[in-house]
């Protein structure tokens, strides 16, 4: 049984064209997420995985265009859509929780305001009515007194509650897919398991999720299939369990590495060596083969491909196979 | 959800709180620090125009035919005998009664306030007119320059507002004279009204006055109207970058809403804060204003007092400048809290 | 390279990839080269540079790019005549006493930057001691001179400056030192907007941890404002001093063409406030003299905006 997809991208290529040259944000990427599934999209910051989300929702800031591929939302593409018709799709079809929850709210204005005004887009409702809403979504992410602090301007509100609140706005009119942005990021270690927690949670409501992080351990509980990504491409598609047990690109396991692994072994977490690179001028062929501990001469030359390498596993590797067959030897 | 919502109950709170909400207390704070502004600025005019010379000394100096005495008596009459101190605390006293004095040349002693009265709406005439189309103007275009960062618009723009800025106002006025008094005859040179009413544009009072008017505004707004483009240009692309906007977009936001509530909110922030102090500026730059159309306004009748070394208008014209100038900055702070709601609400 | 592992064909293939850009921008490259490069690239900066550059070469040749001596006057003393219109002779034509306005605006080059290079030395002396007092000490120094500055923010400075020079030409009548006159009050006005910049940008660096480092390794207060703040405002004082030097020129040529200038120096303002007499009869007075404020304006303009674009350290990539 092959299960529906909700979203599917085909070969997206979103470039940003500045001064300095074209920078190849996302080149060429696919992936799919299923309905009612969690896909955890894991990757270096710079990586292409923001541009990805703001793609979906064809709102890439300047200098950045979309210059190809497919976006297919239940059968539909929306790089076809008008702008009035997308309008229509982001915040009730696909919502959006972006990573600062510092940032992510406008400063001058009300809480109650910004909530209503998204429900009153996308909902056929009287501002009391809206109201009510906002104040039972409140209610959903877990905030006490919503009916007082819903008045409150978002600087007086903390960090774990703003993200709360910018949860709430997402949600606010049942939208089928949520794009959220590393939103644990940048919130203190004991907030980011309560909103972790929230997230679990909100997998219950039914919706689909792309879960956007650079932390491994942050997917670990949440995601049902892991999307890891390198400098603009795909490396592996895999569900988190085979991902967690059987990484098979050098950059998957080098991610997983840079989780902190003491509970398991004593070992220090292995930091990456060196740098994502340019994107104005990437590296040849497989673009991680300068940092890879295991590149080969020819992968400076060839450009891989995803290649199923066992059913529902997809690996962007020219020496795939060989690490399959001798997992052990070359683990170290 | 099995709780009570009670709406009712939380837009009572609101209407509560926001009673609470210091706005009052912030203006009454604000008003209070201008005080003390408002007189460090006062002993400087005052001490800078006693310390600049004697007037009488000055007036009459340059005649031999009076006496030492007579000049004793002149000094006597203006008080100037006294100690600066109590020269300078009278003035106050006689300030916060609303008397500034009386002009030493202009008709016999006429009362500094009548004279500031008399000229300043003129003044105002043209320097609000001004403010308001170059805000009207520079807002709008502002915004789209910043939406259309690198077009053909933008670069247009803003290259002709980095010259404008450029150009001295007294500049584009004798330019703008030439072209359109001088060769096209469109407009009169100079003046607030015709002297005779038979010149009267269809023999109306109003037309005459719009007439006069519409050459020194239109160059006052040109000449205000660069800086201001420049600024909402950069504080829009600014806002423009913060992730609430990407986050407005996200939301299925119509691009109207986008730009103008959420953005233009916050892009007008660091506006109105320039606003405030440049119109001070506009107001203290009233002499060459003035000049350049030969305006009836106070900033003419400075020139002209300096002239005559008539010191209490001088000084009267600096306290009204002044006070004017703490105007525009209290009505700035309430703009701005008004604006901001991190300022109103700790 | 970090020592301890394997070498083989891919590890000098890293090599040669980490030498593209990122890492030249990193080693021993200065600030100030990599300025330049940025500068460089920036062609209305270079615009800038070059129209300063033209105009202060004006003012130190001016005896010999002019075409007449200083005041001379020309028209008059040759044809019996004033208010020539431009001509092959008179480039610009000659001004109401017959003077040839080229020459004289090639006189004036001198005087305007003077004006303007002075004001801004005393303005941005006051502006930085201030600036970095205040926002290094903080407290109640601080306090105290920022409602200091706060009076000069919004004080009529033109207003005072008018009764400040008539006074002097009273006192002197002769106009000794009227320039340099004009040049003290603009610069004694004109600090406190750059003097709060410069305030809140030491407040920034401040935070930074080499900061904090000098004062636990107990360096004196006077030698990490001057020694460790200063440069590191460097980049924000350049861009000011550029800036300040455009407002000045401005500034004295407003007063000029109130008549209040020294009348025994040419300045391209007063030779505009003799021509706003007779715009009428004798456009090329005033047109060619105000063509050059503004020039030299946008110069100084586009030269700051140039400086801080190129030493911004928050804009580089």
């Amino acid at each position: 049984m092959a299960p529906r997809e909700i979203l599917k991208i085909e070969n997206l290529t979103t470039y940003f064209y500045t001064w300095a040259g074209v920078v190849k944000a996302v080149d060429g990427i696919s992936l799919d997420v299923r309905e009612g599934e969690t896909l955890g999209l894991v990757g270096e910051s710079g990586s292409g995985k923001s541009v990805t989300a703001l793609s979906i929702l064809r709102i890439v800031p300047m200098p950045g265009r979309i210059i190809g591929g497919k976006i297919i939302y239940k059968g539909e593409n929306l790089l076809e859509k008008t702008e009035d018709e997308m309008q229509q799709i982001r915040g009730k079809e696909i919502a959006y929780i972006s990573q600062d929850p510092a940032t992510s709210l406008n400063p001058v204005f009300s809480i109650a305001d910004q909530l209503t005004e998204v429900i009153r887009r996308h909902q056929n409702v009287t501002k009391e009515e809206a109201l009510k809403k906002a104040i039972e979504l409140f209610r959903l992410v877990e905030i006490a007194d919503p009916e007082i602090k819903i008045w409150n301007y978002p600087h007086q509100l903390s960090g774990g509650m703003k993200q709360r609140i910018a949860i709430a706005r997402a949600l606010s009119c049942q939208p089928n897919l949520l794009l959220a942005d590393e939103p644990t990021t940048n919130l203190d270690v004991t907030i980011q398991a309560q909103i972790l927690e929230l997230m679990k949670n909100l997998k219950k409501l039914g919706m689909s999720m792309i879960l956007i992080t650079h932390d491994m351990g942050v997917v670990a509980g949440v995601a049902d299939r892991i999307n890891v990504m390198y400098a603009g491409r795909v490396c592996e598609v895999a569900s988190t369990k085979t991902i967690f047990r059987n990484p098979v690109h050098p950059y998957s396991r080098a991610l997983l590495e840079a989780v902190s692994h003491v509970t398991v072994k004593r070992v220090q977490p292995k930091i990456i060596p060196g740098a994502i690179p340019n994107l104005i001028s990437p590296p040849s062929g497989c673009r991680f083969h300068p940092r890879c501990d295991f590149a080969a001469a020819e992968c400076a030359a060839v450009v891989p491909q995803l290649v199923e390498i066992e059913p529902e596993h997809y690996v962007a590797c020219i020496r795939a196979k060989e690490f399959m067959e001798n997992v052990k030897e070359v683990k170290l | 959800m099995p709780i009570k919502t009670n709406v009712l109950q939380s837009i009572l709170y609101k209407i509560k709180h926001m009673a609470k909400s210091s706005m009052a207390k912030y203006v009454l704070r604000r008003l209070l620090y201008l005080i003390p502004i408002f007189f460090g600025i006062l002993i400087i005019v005052f001490v800078s125009t006693r310390m600049a010379g004697d007037p009488v000394k000055l007036m009459t100096g340059l005649n031999p035919r009076i006496t030492a005495e007579a000049r004793e008596r002149l000094t006597q009459y203006y008080g100037l005998d006294q100690p600066l101190y109590y020269q300078f605390l009278k003035f106050v006293w006689e300030m916060l009664h609303g008397n500034l004095g009386n002009s030493y040349a202009i008709r016999g002693g006429t009362a500094v306030t009548t004279l500031v009265g008399d000229y300043a709406w003129e003044t105002f005439k043209l320097q609000l007119t001004a403010l308001f189309f170059s805000l009207l103007i520079a807002i709008p275009i502002g915004i789209l320059s910043a939406r259309k960062q690198y077009s053909k618009l933008d670069v247009t723009v803003t290259t002709t507002s980095l010259i404008g800025t450029c150009i001295p106002i007294f500049y584009m006025g004798i330019v703008a004279i030439l072209i359109f008094s001088y060769s096209l005859g469109w407009f009169p040179y100079g003046a607030a009204h015709s002297l005779d009413p038979s010149r009267y544009p269809f023999g109306s009072y109003l037309l005459d006055e719009l007439w006069h008017l519409f050459l020194p505004a239109t160059v006052l707004t040109f000449a205000e109207l660069a800086p201001v483009v420049l600024l909402v240009r950069s504080s829009m692309l600014e806002v423009l970058r913060q992730d609430y906007i990407l986050a407005a977009r996200a939301s299925g936001l119509s691009e109207r809403t986008v730009i103008y509530k959420h953005a233009l909110r916050n892009a007008l922030i660091p506006v109105v804060t320039y606003v405030g102090l440049y119109f001070g500026g506009m107001l203290a730059g009233a002499p060459i204003t003035e000049k350049v159309f030969n305006w009836p306004g106070v900033g003419r009748l400075y020139v002209e007092a300096i002239s005559k070394l008539d010191f209490p208008v001088i000084t009267g014209i600096t306290v009204f400048v002044t006070l004017m100038v703490l105007i525009a900055n209290l009505v700035t702070d309430i703009a701005y809290a008004y604006i901001d709601p991190r300022i109103r609400i700790e | 390279m970090k020592a301890g592992r394997k070498i083989g064909t891919a590890d000098v293939m890293k090599e040669k990839l980490l030498e593209t850009p990122d890492k030249r921008r990193t080693d021993g490259v200065s600030q100030w080269s990599i300025a330049w490069r940025r500068f460089k690239k920036n062609k209305a900066a270079l615009a800038g540079l070059i129209i300063v550059g033209a105009i202060i070469f004006i003012a130190l040749f001016s005896p010999i790019i002019a075409r007449y001596p200083l005041n001379y006057l020309a028209s008059f003393k040759e044809e019996n005549k004033i208010r020539v219109p431009p001509s092959s002779k008179y480039w610009f034509g000659t001004d109401y006493i017959g003077r040839d306005v080229f020459s004289q605006i090639v006189y004036g080059a001198g005087n305007v930057l003077y004006v303007g290079f002075g004001a801004a030395a005393i303005a941005m002396i006051l502006s930085i001691t201030i600036g970095i007092t205040s926002g290094y000490l903080g407290g109640l120094v601080d306090n105290i001179l920022m409602r200091v500055t706060e009076i000069f923010l919004v004080i009529p400075f033109l207003l005072i400056l008018l009764v400040f020079l008539r006074v002097a030409m009273t006192i002197a009548p002769s106009g000794v030192g009227g320039l340099t006159t004009v040049t003290l009050m603009i610069g004694l006005f004109s600090w406190a907007p750059n003097a709060r910049i410069i305030r809140g940008e030491v407040l920034r660096v401040k935070q930074n941890e080499y900061i904090e480092a000098a004062v636990a390794l107990g360096a004196s207060k006077w030698r990490i404002m001057f020694r460790h703040v200063l440069p590191n405002v460097l980049h924000v004082i350049i861009v000011l001093t550029t800036l300040q030097i455009a407002t000045a020129i401005l500034v004295e040529a407003g007063v000029s063409f109130l008549g209040f200038g020294d009348p025994n120096s040419v300045t391209w303002g007063q030779q505009l406030q003799m021509a706003s007499e007779a715009v009428k009869e004798a456009w090329w007075e005033g047109i060619f003299p105000g063509l050059f404020i503004t020039l030299l304006v946008l110069g100084f303009n586009l030269l700051g905006n140039g400086l801080r674009d190129a030493l911004d350290p928050r804009l580089r990539e």
